[in-house]
């Protein structure tokens, strides 16, 4: 049986809003993994709590809904564990900004071979609108009327200053060329950061469809860092696309010295095994 | 002490303290002794005052004498502490040149009849082409001759430990050795001689720590991965692991705080292996959200907590054991929990096992607490107990991930290609693992969640109970307490019984409770202020009990602690 869309989709109904963004980045997920001919059950995606975290009972995989901020340490976690399924971490600006940037920047200095995606929406959603670290300055808050006080994050920078291995842009507004993006992090062996430039119809109702297709801009996948800054930086566009990736750093595992000659996955090798060699030499 | 020896080396943070409680450990074991050994350490890496006392016996002993026979002391500030510790008739080995004593010191040294002895280091090292730094090698064989016995098994443990170290002239330890072994004592010197029997083959036996314990138990339970982040008492887990982990395959992993720690282990449990975490008390609190997750998604998490004195950031390098009820509590919400308690070397190995079982078959966090006094503290045993079975309670492959089952437990089954796919999932959550808000639903899973307890409670062994039939006064504790108790019973002619608990969520009360019809004197012995364990068996056993001994200054309970109550 051929693995398509459609292998991927739950009967389980739809809670986002009208003109959500996440309905787009399913889409692209699932496109993306079907493409690449995983079946559902090679795949473990983790949640965030928040919008994107609803949707872990809409796409058939081995999914986990954990906690607020917490779905990289999860998804590497499960990725040591077992090589052999393609782990994904979704979560939100907020959770990914907020409550877990300390993940995000260790799990890029460590490299672990899993894919991120970073559904930016500018806001924290599903608490009703609050302020995140990208949320435009001035723009009325819940609870804030005239916005936020503390300055900015911009995702692409904060991820580039790290020597990361892969750091992608895309936009929900743009399914096909988001699929293709979510592709190459699949495939990328190492740390791939994708950020999704997403649409919030309720709390974000200035950032549009229209407001938004005529900001982007696609580019061409680069291997220097200043180039990718310079997209990101440019206030006129929103640059899309493979940003920056590099094919030479080494992912976690694969830089584990006492893993070298082990052929098998840690998941296999739970078995009693003697320690009268090592109670000797203690 | 009757049947007992107690040698304590005391000095500066950082002169090597540690080491020369190591050799003497493992040189008296080879001889035929049984050994404790405990440590006494500031929480800064030079200066300060350090110490290692070691307990010798002719038989199997777990806890330290509050007072030692010889103090060797390497620095005036470990002196002015330890001085006070020695026993009557005992002696002091210093190399504190130019030492002045005040009245007080000199006054407890003359009435108690204890003999000063110095050693000129400088000279003597100098003399024999050593660096200052091979001194306390001095002192530590001289300890041989004083008691007359053979410094053989010292050379050898000591040539032993260095021979594959760069940089370390062995000829001058051995020179060391023997200048301390020719050392001339003063004529008033001298010591009880150790006139202790010995054991056969005792030089087979093991000498480890209790966190060497739980490593070693994580392995032979088929452990994978272990995430964490530093902090005392725990610490050295990482230790052992890491410097293990090119013959074991083992990934250890030191995480950027706590919290990704225990989520890494939730990770890489979910997906089928066994992996671990272990902390103290503050990075414990930093791992509650993970326990409560744990809890309602039902992936298996094992956390040891290594407790230390105090809250906030406490005494950090001191013993006490007052987590046990953030152990019980951590985590919002309802959920079931396991919590076990090591007290030694062996129950160490053992629990930590138990907790990989008991995670995975009942899907649950367990959380195994052991405390400074059990993690860093020198234990000597014949050899390990034999391995315990892998019991995982995995199915093949399932439909409903979070089946509404009579004892609670529901089917789990691995991720992997071919395999129905199931959303773990923190949000309350339908059989299929679907988020709900239905009442009925929410009732059904987590009743459904409790009824663990139950099944789990029927399988976990009752607690043990050590002594007499019938005793007239019975100690009732966790951890390290029975080790002090146990040792006492040795010494007392009281007729003394001591029920010790290792499994102590789901708590089995019917042990207790037979006691409490018996009349018997029950004292609770706690490491803590508030007793509570004693919190617990009132909550679970409906008893309270009135009696109680606790000690929370940092320390551990030294078998006169338990002895001076018994004389009360």
């Amino acid at each position: 049986m051929s693995i398509t869309i459609d292998s991927y989709n739950t009967d389980v109904k739809n809670t986002w809003c009208p003109g959500c963004g996440n309905f787009n980045i399913h889409l692209a997920l699932k496109k993306a993994l079907a493409e690449l001919k995983k079946d559902p059950s090679e795949v473990v995606i983790t949640f965030d709590i928040g919008c994107n975290g609803n949707g872990g009972d809409k796409i058939k995989a081995f999914n986990i809904k954990g906690l607020h901020g917490r779905a990289l340490p999860i998804a590497i976690g499960a990725h040591l564990a077992n090589r052999e399924m393609t782990t994904i971490a979704t979560i939100g600006d907020g959770g990914c900004l907020h409550e877990g940037i300390d993940h995000l920047i260790h799990g890029i200095r460590s490299n672990y071979n899993i894919t991120v995606l970073i559904h930016n929406n500018q806001n924290f959603a599903l608490t009703t609108g609050q302020i995140t670290s990208t949320t435009i300055k001035g723009k009325r808050m819940y609870g804030f009327p005239h916005g936020k006080t503390e300055g900015d994050i911009n995702i692409g920078e904060l991820v580039l200053s790290l020597n990361p291995s892969f750091y992608a842009r895309g936009y929900s507004g743009d399914c096909i060329h988001l699929t293709e993006i979510i592709k190459e992090g699949i495939k990328h062996r190492g740390f791939s950061v994708i950020e999704i430039i997403q649409l919030c119809p309720t709390y974000n109702r200035e950032f549009s469809h229209d407001v938004a297709s005529k900001l982007v801009k696609k580019v061409d996948v680069s291997d220097s860092i200043e180039k990718a800054r310079k997209h990101i930086l440019n206030s006129k566009n929103l640059s899309i696309g493979v940003l920056y990736q590099n094919k030479k750093l080494t992912d976690y595992y694969s830089s584990l010295k006492n893993r070298k000659s082990i052929k098998t996955e840690l998941v296999d090798e739970v078995k009693r095994k003697n320690i009268s060699n090592i109670l000797a030499k203690l | 002490m009757k049947n007992r020896y107690v040698v304590k080396f005391a000095g500066q943070s950082g002169q090597g303290i540690n080491l020369l409680g190591k050799f003497f450990s493992s040189s008296l074991k080879n001889l035929g002794h049984y050994i404790f050994a405990y440590r006494e350490y500031p929480s800064i890496i030079r200066g300060g005052y350090a110490s290692y006392q070691i307990d010798v016996s002719s038989e199997n002993i777990s806890a330290s004498s509050k007072k030692c026979d010889i103090l060797t002391c390497f620095a005036k500030e470990a002196f002015d502490e330890y001085i006070y510790f020695v026993n009557k008739n005992g002696v002091i080995l210093h190399s504190i040149k130019d030492i002045s004593l005040d009245k007080k010191e000199e006054n407890f040294l003359k009435g108690n009849n204890i003999q000063l002895e110095y050693f000129d280091l400088e000279t003597i090292t100098k003399k024999n082409k050593a660096p200052l730094v091979m001194g306390n090698v001095v002192l530590l064989s001289a300890i041989f001759k004083l008691l007359n016995l053979d410094v053989k098994p010292l050379e050898e443990v000591i040539v032993g430990h260095f021979k594959n170290k760069k940089r370390i002239d062995l000829d001058a330890e051995r020179r060391c050795i023997q200048a301390g072994y020719n050392f001339n004592f003063s004529d008033t010197t001298k010591v009880k001689k150790l006139s202790l029997g010995k054991e056969k083959n005792w030089h087979n036996s093991s000498i480890l720590s209790g966190n060497d314990a739980i490593a070693l138990g994580a392995i032979t339970a088929g452990c994978r991965a272990y995430y964490a982040y530093p902090m005392t008492p725990a610490t050295s887990i990482l230790a052992t692991l890491g410097n293990t982990y090119q013959e074991t395959g083992i990934i250890v992993k030191q995480a950027e705080s706590e919290i990704t720690a225990a989520l890494m282990v939730l990770g890489s449990m979910y997906m089928g292996t066994r992996a671990f975490t272990a902390t103290s008390g503050g990075g414990f609190d930093l791992m509650t959200e993970s326990i409560s997750f744990a809890g309602i998604a039902e992936i298996p998490l094992v956390i040891v907590l290594g407790q230390r004195a105090g809250s906030g950031t406490g005494v950090p390098t001191w013993t006490g054991a007052s987590d046990l009820d953030v152990a019980l509590h951590a985590g919002h919400g309802e959920f079931p929990r396991c919590v076990m308690v090591a007290s030694d070397a062996i129950d160490s190995y053992e629990l930590i096992q138990d907790a990989f079982n008991i995670a995975e078959i009942y899907q649950i966090p367990v959380i195994l607490l052991t405390e400074k006094q059990v993690a860093e503290s020198l234990f000597n045993i014949r050899s390990l107990p034999r391995a315990k079975k892998i019991e995982r309670g995995l199915i093949t492959n399932g439909q409903r991930r979070y089946e509404i089952t009579k004892n609670g437990i529901s089917p789990r089954w691995l991720p992997k290609k071919g395999k129905t796919t199931y959303l773990t999932n923190s949000d309350e959550h339908d059989q299929y693992g679907i988020s709900t808000e239905s009442e009925s639903e929410i009732v059904m899973m987590s009743e459904k969640r409790e009824r663990k307890i139950k099944t789990l409670s029927r399988a976990l062994p009752p607690p043990k109970y050590y002594g007499p039939k019938d005793p007239t006064i019975v100690f009732v504790g966790i951890g390290s307490t029975k080790n002090a108790v146990l040792d006492a019973m040795k010494i007392t002619k009281r007729r003394v019984g001591c029920l010790h608990y290792k499994y102590v969520y789901p708590f089995k009360k019917e042990k207790i409770l037979e006691f409490a019809d018996k009349k018997v004197k029950i004292v609770l012995i706690e490491n803590n202020q508030t007793n509570q364990l004693g919190k617990l068996i009132k909550e679970q056993g409906g008893i309270y009990i009135p009696n109680t001994l606790n000690k929370y200054d940092g320390r551990p309970f030294f078998v006169d602690d338990i002895l001076n109550y018994l004389k009360k």
